[in-house]
């Protein structure tokens, strides 16, 4: 942690912060959220026959905060609360964001919920293994290929006997 | 003593030749993600949660703490030499470690590191095999309005200490807690923001969100931000290990950390970057050389390192006797408990002693295997670093998805993986803390079986929640909390 971060929470304009400055979408989603779980826990019984509390109430309560913090942060962004993007091992939060490698991650996260089940494990793996290595610059697509193929198959075999249920190896050809 | 004889007791379990393996394998794992990037102690030990259906408990916690404490070894070694903090824990080491390894001594710094880890994490285990029965003994006598109060307490230093403010600290909270109530309820029987969806009336599992948030967000955003130019690594090839000077000038920062790190990391939401900040102000504060500091003090390095690894001690006893978790790591520690079926509390040291004692045990045993594996080995460690970016991150998707299908081999899990991977994005973006999220996920049910449990026994009356001593205590305690950013803005701003 930068020890000059945390002197420019007010009036936050300094140097081109690479995330939008004014991220209301964040406190209107909190609030959005807050409003289902609100509305959720009205529709619970709030009170049970012997306990005074019953299981509506914590889903009421987790509704309102959500709501309420929502608001806050809206306020707060409203008043110029500056926010900065984390930085980690590998990563630098002032740097621009790469869309072309965030979406190429990104689709290697959203693919297993379509493949995992009819195509399996293994090979949901190999072809997200080589969407990650090209989200991080890796243009040996055949190295990864091998790579992703090896691992998954190790990891399938290694897991298996481990007891996890992980499915079929390649389920169309029924292995 | 009893203590004293439980603790052989432990030492006898401990000792068995495969728990012996099993300590071996989480030293060695703990160091090697320790080291790696982009992987730390609370999701491998999620990751290997599944394990748990194949393992005897004892084995699996003796392996979890190694691979706990072995973390807190390997992070010093990338601070010091790549000046690259894996966490917030190393952040102090780097400081003054990285100094000290540019000016030709990495040797010493790595030395005192993994000496100072040593010393710290034996004294601290001293500390806990003495701490956690009398804490156990008190636990038995608290009342579901004190278990109450204390996840309150617990829920607000979470909120209030990690992250840059209050708002985001309580936003990730809710958030935690708001999934938390998803499935069904386990005093009624009704499903809760189930929305008919039969997948979800289980409840979303820890290890989702964990993975989730800590690989799937973590991969997303170092995609997004990529920093392809690749550390300097500082050579420490030929160099001198310490000292006598050296020695001389490390071994009160070592103990001064310990007493610092220790009940630091028993309180809820300090982890282990508020204890490493106090000890390296304390240490260049007391030090006798404050020309050195900012260019390589050796104190720096000492002082914060003991103060991690006694914190990493300090989580396990609240963990242990309460059953609060107060890190991430705590939290897929307590994840890992119920997946057994054991509940960790004053009872697990009556109902399973072979269990706790020889997990207790098992922390000296993995300090010597651990200080073994660190310092002579280093050389051999830091090659590790050399697996290319772009296959390790892609590796970690592999085994994170595994994680997730592997639980009960359902898409409803990858779909939540997936949202939940973009949240833990947004909230590296926009500087949101994560471990209050899991706090929440995994406290929020507990603080609500204890509150209804409590006001049901009071018939409805919400003064029963401060009927007894402690209870009031405790939520004075938590509302004061609230106070707190500005004692820590100013300690900030001194380090």
């Amino acid at each position: 942690m930068s020890t000059d971060g945390n002197n420019t929470t007010e009036g936050g304009s300094q140097a081109a912060a690479p995330a939008s400055p004014r991220p209301y979408w964040i406190g209107v989603g909190l609030m959005a959220m807050g409003a289902v779980w609100l509305y959720a826990g009205f529709g619970l019984p709030q009170g049970a026959r012997y306990a005074a509390v019953g299981p509506g109430l914590f889903v009421t309560l987790a509704g309102a905060g959500l709501l309420v913090l929502g608001a806050i942060l809206v306020l707060q962004i409203w008043r110029g609360e500056s926010f900065e993007a984390q930085d980690a091992e590998d990563a630098d939060g002032a740097t621009k964001m790469d869309k072309r490698a965030f979406l190429t991650a990104l689709v290697a996260v959203a693919l297993p919920i379509g493949t995992m089940g009819p195509l399996g494990m293994p090979f949901t793996a190999t072809l997200s293994f080589m969407l990650v290595a090209n989200a991080f610059g890796s243009r040996r697509w055949w190295l990864d290929l091998i790579c992703g193929l090896v691992l998954a198959c190790a990891a399938w075999f290694l897991f298996k006997q481990l007891g996890l249920q992980l499915g079929r190896f390649f389920p169309p050809l029924g292995v | 003593m009893e203590t004293f004889e439980l603790l052989l007791h432990g030492f006898s379990v401990a000792l068995q030749p495969t728990n012996l393996m099993w300590a071996l394998v989480g030293s060695v794992l703990g160091t090697a993600i320790g080291i790696l990037p982009g992987i730390g102690p609370a999701l491998t030990i999620a990751l290997l949660l599944p394990v748990t259906t194949a393992l005897a408990p004892t084995s699996a916690f003796i392996m979890f703490a190694g691979i706990l404490y072995g973390a807190m070894y390997g992070g010093s070694t990338t601070s010091i030499l790549l000046n690259t903090p894996g966490e917030a824990g190393s952040m102090m080491t780097a400081l003054e470690g990285n100094k000290m390894a540019r000016a030709g001594r990495g040797a010493a710094a790595l030395a005192t590191a993994a000496i100072g880890s040593f010393v710290a994490g034996t004294i601290a285990t001293l500390a806990l095999t003495f701490a956690a029965p009398a804490v156990a003994e008190l636990a038995f006598y608290f009342k579901p309005t004190d278990y109450f109060a204390i996840t309150a307490l617990a829920f607000c230093s979470v909120a209030v200490v990690m992250g840059t403010s209050r708002t985001r600290g309580f936003v990730s909270l809710f958030l935690g807690i708001a999934i938390g109530v998803i499935g069904i309820d386990t005093m009624t029987g009704q499903p809760r923001l189930t929305f008919g969806n039969m997948q979800l009336l289980r409840g979303i599992a820890l290890t989702v969100v964990l993975v989730s948030l800590f690989a799937v967000g973590e991969i997303l955003y170092v995609a997004s931000r990529y920093r392809s130019t690749p550390g300097v690594m500082a050579p420490i090839k030929g160099q001198l290990w310490m000292t006598k000077q050296d020695f001389a000038r490390s071994w009160k920062p070592w103990l001064r950390g310990t007493a610092i790190g220790f009940p630091m990391g028993a309180l809820p939401g300090s982890g282990s970057e508020i204890p490493t900040m106090l000890s390296y102000t304390l240490e260049r504060k007391l030090t006798k050389h404050p020309e050195e500091f900012g260019k390589g003090a050796i104190e720096g390095v000492a002082g914060p390192e003991a103060a991690n690894n006694a914190a990493a001690a300090g989580i396990l006893v609240p963990l242990l006797t309460l059953g609060l978790p107060t890190s991430a790591t705590a939290a897929v520690l307590l994840a890992a408990f119920q997946n057994y079926g054991l509940q960790p509390g004053p009872f697990l040291f009556t109902s399973n002693p072979a269990l706790i004692w020889g997990l207790i045990a098992s922390l000296y045993v993995g300090n010597v295997m651990l200080l073994v594996l660190n310092l002579p080995l280093v050389g051999i460690w830091v090659q590790l670093l050399r697996i290319p970016r772009p296959q390790l991150y892609a590796g970690i998707l592999v085994f994170a998805m595994i994680g997730v299908w592997g639980l009960a081999g359902s898409w409803m899990d990858l779909t939540i993986m997936l949202v939940v991977g973009l949240a833990g994005y947004v909230m590296r973006v926009y500087d949101f803390p994560i471990a209050p999220v899991l706090i929440g996920l995994i406290l929020g049910p507990m603080a609500e079986t204890q509150l209804r449990t409590a006001l049901a026994a009071g018939q409805g009356n919400p003064m029963v929640l401060v009927s007894t001593p402690l209870s009031a205590i405790l939520l004075t305690l938590a509302v004061l909390l609230l106070a707190l950013p500005i004692l820590l803005k100013r300690l900030r701003a001194n380090a």
